[in-house]
């Protein structure tokens, strides 16, 4: 095919103009970016890679989480990749050259075809999907959706036109072939112009924002108060409040506006109006960009974030990457610079500055029975204040189960007199002054400790990771479940299946998800009944039971997010569910009995420590 | 606009009590305290007023033993002025008229043209204080107060009657007026209010140094946990006979 120079120019200009755009809206976002608190990261970087490969060129979150969809995408995406080559070479020969010999070329057709068949494939099914079915989390139709869909269609059917339909006229340049060749390339010109400045930009953002991600979710950055601190850095402190980090303005700048992330949100599903796509990503999107700063956390809808279990399950969705949850930016702001609190958790704060507790107890008769813990012993058991005060009464043969199992294996324990909340519920919900204030007392005694177990998964992430962004700690901390499988496996216990109906486990969401731990609890629950059956949502795909992000304490309201999880455990025909923290044990306690036919059995609820210890050889 | 509200410290409502050794009060140092709910609820109202009118000093004014400082930084810390605190060691003051004196004393010459204070204390529950301490100030006063609008030289309030009835009075300042639980919502101290309560003052005043003229009428002798006893009698018969057999047993009681 024959060009003329003004052909060229035209090409020329057109191309320069099209990627100064591009790279314009780019280097904005940035700028942006870069004016967020913290680093982005770089530290273990062929974990990064590796984490990329899986996610960005396997498509694993994205096939993942929704199966036809994911493929679908992944059509596109790996045609996208075939065809990146193709572009270059279709733009080298608007200037009459050529990236490939004939042959090659002509080898590369045979792969590029099957791929343009499966692109058109995936791109029809999504188009389908997102303007014909329509499902919910998608939200409003979008122009930029239905023009990339006819964009990347156009694309291909002119691929395909040009090579299997003019491969030899194409040598003589006919009107018809030039007309299909400008079309490719004002189509790719327009999409190139399209991306920046639509959700489509994660083509873009979406490998280094996945390569960025933290290892630790959440990762919310700790706020240390020094009330001894002058005014000026007082004011920084409250002004960095409203600023996001880094990693959460590269966040809001890869979001696809897929949904996946309000559609597992526990509140959401609650009936509640917490919609983390929009309330913790979108609606700071425009403020980003029109600020050009990044102290946008104000702009979080504050009733959504007190709705906001902090489970996670939005993170875990998310296939960009994104850290969502941002009810623990939003609480703090409410509580330390606006002093606005609902009445019940104010109550709870003054609970923890009074006494330590969140009951405002000054009296535990259950660390009363137990022993003392001193140096010399295995494990300092800490109790956290669900078992300690005996919030629900029914947990404490829980905690005398396990006590029964170590006494068995000949390990020895203390709880520590002076145990003070471990803060997750001042933390959580955006004290951070009283938190601050819990974790500096109970840190005096914990420095001289060297091992900790809880049977609860919210103080074992506080003692473990959070306190640890506060000072250095020498001692682990080890879950319950965690204890217990190694005296099996060590052989210092024996279990022996024991009959049961069946049997199901709800992974509770801060131990599945933000410790890791899935499989212990699955092999003690397996070496004590033979009548083991998942939930559907099992895993670090749980359903949080709505207690998480300090609601235990939340007044009753009208939402349904605590009673979401216990609905599908009764639905699921099991005689005892099982779990493995305080507060999931608390809920079901309270929401199995009402939720349950009266035609049913009722449901039997047990922490693992019960389980495991009631069939003990 | 010059505020005074009225706050007293309790034990938190779901406190575990329990008694001294000689049964006279409770044990204080198994229990949290923390501001009396209605007071809190009048200390807001306060902050409220003061924020719209966009001038003036909301002054806290306490009496109790040291562990009523924090009560009243916590106050200072949600944005009160200043506090005035009434030192006083245990046994404490019961009598409301005592109390109300003394409290006339302290501030008979900051001339506030609006004292709030709850509605009653959640331990003694007298509800007289505020009232008292109006009249013995020359003000008017208004209790059961569920929402206030102030207008010049007067406020106007609206009163809680029985039965879901409500009232609306208009009075001259300066008045004293207490205020009933849920009228807002009470504010959390923010940590720039934590800050500067550091540098607000409190001022400290010897009950001694007041009392002088003002009489104690009443002491706690004895305080003890309700008994509860079940005596159940099922009474049957004709009305007539019922009433009968009722006024009987009333009259046999007491
Ligand atoms: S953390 Fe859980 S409750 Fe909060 S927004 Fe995410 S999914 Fe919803
Ligand atoms: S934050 Fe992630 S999961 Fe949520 S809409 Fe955006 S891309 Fe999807
Ligand atoms: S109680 Fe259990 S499921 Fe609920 S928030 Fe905590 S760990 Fe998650």
């Amino acid at each position: 095919m024959n060009f003329s120079i003004i052909e060229q120019i035209i090409l020329t200009v057109l191309i320069l103009s099209t990627f100064s755009i591009f790279f314009y809206e780019i280097w904005r976002r940035l700028r942006i970016i870069n004016k967020g608190r913290g680093k982005l990261p770089f530290d273990y970087f062929s974990k990064r890679m590796l984490r990329v490969f899986k996610e960005v060129i396997l498509q694993k979150r994205v096939i993942q989480g929704r199966f036809w969809p994911g493929l679908m995408h992944g059509l596109v995406f790996w045609g996208f990749i075939v065809f990146s080559i193709v572009t270059l070479d279709h733009f080298a020969t608007g200037f009459e050259r050529s990236l490939f010999s004939k042959s090659a070329r002509h080898l590369y057709t045979f792969i590029a075809t099957p791929f343009a068949w499966l692109v058109i494939i995936g791109i029809v099914a999504l188009a389908y999907r997102r303007f014909i079915s329509r499902p919910e989390s998608l939200g409003k139709l979008s122009l930029s959706s239905g023009l990339v869909a006819i964009f990347i269609f156009i694309l291909m059917a002119t691929y395909l036109y040009g090579e299997t339909t003019l491969p030899y006229l194409r040598q003589a340049g006919t009107l018809a072939s030039k007309i299909n060749w400008w079309l490719h390339s004002l189509v790719i010109l327009a999409f190139l112009s399209l991306i920046p400045k639509s959700k489509h930009l994660h083509l873009v953002f979406a490998p280094f924002n996945i390569f960025f991600r933290p290892f630790d979710t959440p990762e919310h950055i700790p706020t240390k108060i020094d009330l001894e601190a002058s005014e000026e850095e007082m004011d920084q402190l409250l002004q960095n409040l409203t600023r996001l980090s880094k990693n959460q303005a590269f966040d809001i700048f890869s979001c696809v506006e897929c949904g996946r992330c309000t559609e597992v949100c526990p509140a959401h599903r609650g009936g509640g109006i917490l919609d983390p796509k929009n309330h913790f990503i979108l609606d700071l999107r425009d403020p980003l960009l029109n600020s050009k700063d990044v102290s946008v956390l104000g702009q979080i809808n504050v009733e959504a974030g007190w709705e906001c279990t902090s489970c996670q399950a939005c993170t875990y969705a998310c296939p960009v990457g994104n850290q969502v949850e941002k009810s623990d930016e939003i609480r703090a702001l409410q509580v330390l610079v606006e002093g606005k609190v609902p009445q019940e958790y104010q109550k709870l704060f003054m609970n923890l500055q009074e006494s330590g507790n969140t009951e405002g107890a000054f009296h535990s008769s259950l660390a009363e029975k137990l022993p003392e813990y001193t140096p010399d012993k295995d494990y300092l058991l800490w109790l956290g204040c669900f078992a300690r005060f005996e919030i629900d009464p029914s947990f404490t043969k829980a905690v005398t189960d396990f006590t029964k199992i170590l006494d068995k294996a000949g390990v020895t324990y203390g709880v520590e007199k002076d145990e003070w909340c471990c803060g997750d519920p001042a933390n959580k919900l955006g004290d951070r002054m009283t938190y601050q204030f819990l974790i500096d007392h109970n840190l005096e005694f914990l420095s001289k400790t060297k091992k900790i177990t809880t049977l609860c998964p919210h103080c074992m992430v506080n003692l473990d990771k959070e306190y640890r962004k506060f000072s250095d700690i020498s001692y682990v901390v080890e879950h319950h479940t965690q204890v217990i499988a190694t005296l099996i496996k060590e052989n210092r216990i024996q279990v022996k299946p024991n009959h049961a109906g069946p049997v199901t486990f709800h992974d509770p969401c801060y131990l599945s998800r933000i410790i890791g731990e899935v499989d212990v609890p699955r092999e003690l629950i397996k070496a004590t009944t033979k009548n083991f059956f998942e939930l559907e949502e099992h895993g670090s795909n749980t359903l949080c039971c709505g207690a998480g992000g300090g609601l235990w304490w939340k007044k009753e309201g009208t939402g349904r997010t605590h009673l979401i999880r216990a609905q599908q455990i009764v639905d699921s025909g099991c005689e005892t569910v099982v779990t493995a923290c305080n507060f999931c044990f608390g809920m079901f306690n309270q929401g199995l009995g009402p939720l349950t036919p009266e035609d049913q059995k009722p449901i039997e609820i047990k922490d693992i420590a019960e389980f495991v210890q009631e069939r003990l050889t | 606009m010059k505020i005074c509200v009225l706050i007293k410290q309790v034990p938190s409502s779901d406190a575990l009590i329990k008694l001294n050794n000689d049964s006279t009060w409770i044990k204080e140092d198994t229990v949290v305290f923390a501001i009396n709910e209605s007071d809190s609820f009048a200390l807001e109202e306060a902050l409220q007023i003061k924020e719209q009118t966009g001038e003036g000093e909301v002054v806290v004014v306490s009496l109790g033993p040291d562990r009523v400082q924090r009560a009243i930084r916590e106050a200072l810390a949600k944005g009160a002025d200043r506090g005035i605190r009434i030192k006083e060691s245990f046994p404490y003051s019961s009598d409301p008229f005592e109390i109300a004196s003394l409290f006339a004393a302290a501030i008979k010459d900051d001339k506030f043209d609006l004292i709030l204070s709850g509605l009653q204390s959640d331990d003694l529950g007298s509800g007289q204080t505020g009232v008292i301490l109006g009249e013995l100030l020359g003000m008017s006063t208004a209790t059961l107060v569920v929402e206030t609008k102030l207008s010049g030289e007067s406020i106007r309030v609206k009163r809680e009657l029985e039965s879901g009835w409500f009232q609306w009075v208009t009075m001259p300042l300066p008045a004293s007026i207490t205020i009933q639980s849920g009228i807002n919502s009470p504010r959390y101290a923010s940590l720039k209010g934590i800050m500067s309560a550091k540098k607000k003052e409190i001022r400290l005043i010897e009950k001694k140094e007041l009392s002088g003229s003002i009489p104690s009428l009443q002491s706690i002798e004895h305080v003890y946990f309700p008994q509860k006893t079940k005596r159940t009698e099922m009474i049957e018969g004709s009305v007539d006979q019922v009433v009968e057999k009722l006024t009987e047993i009333i009259q046999r009681n007491y």
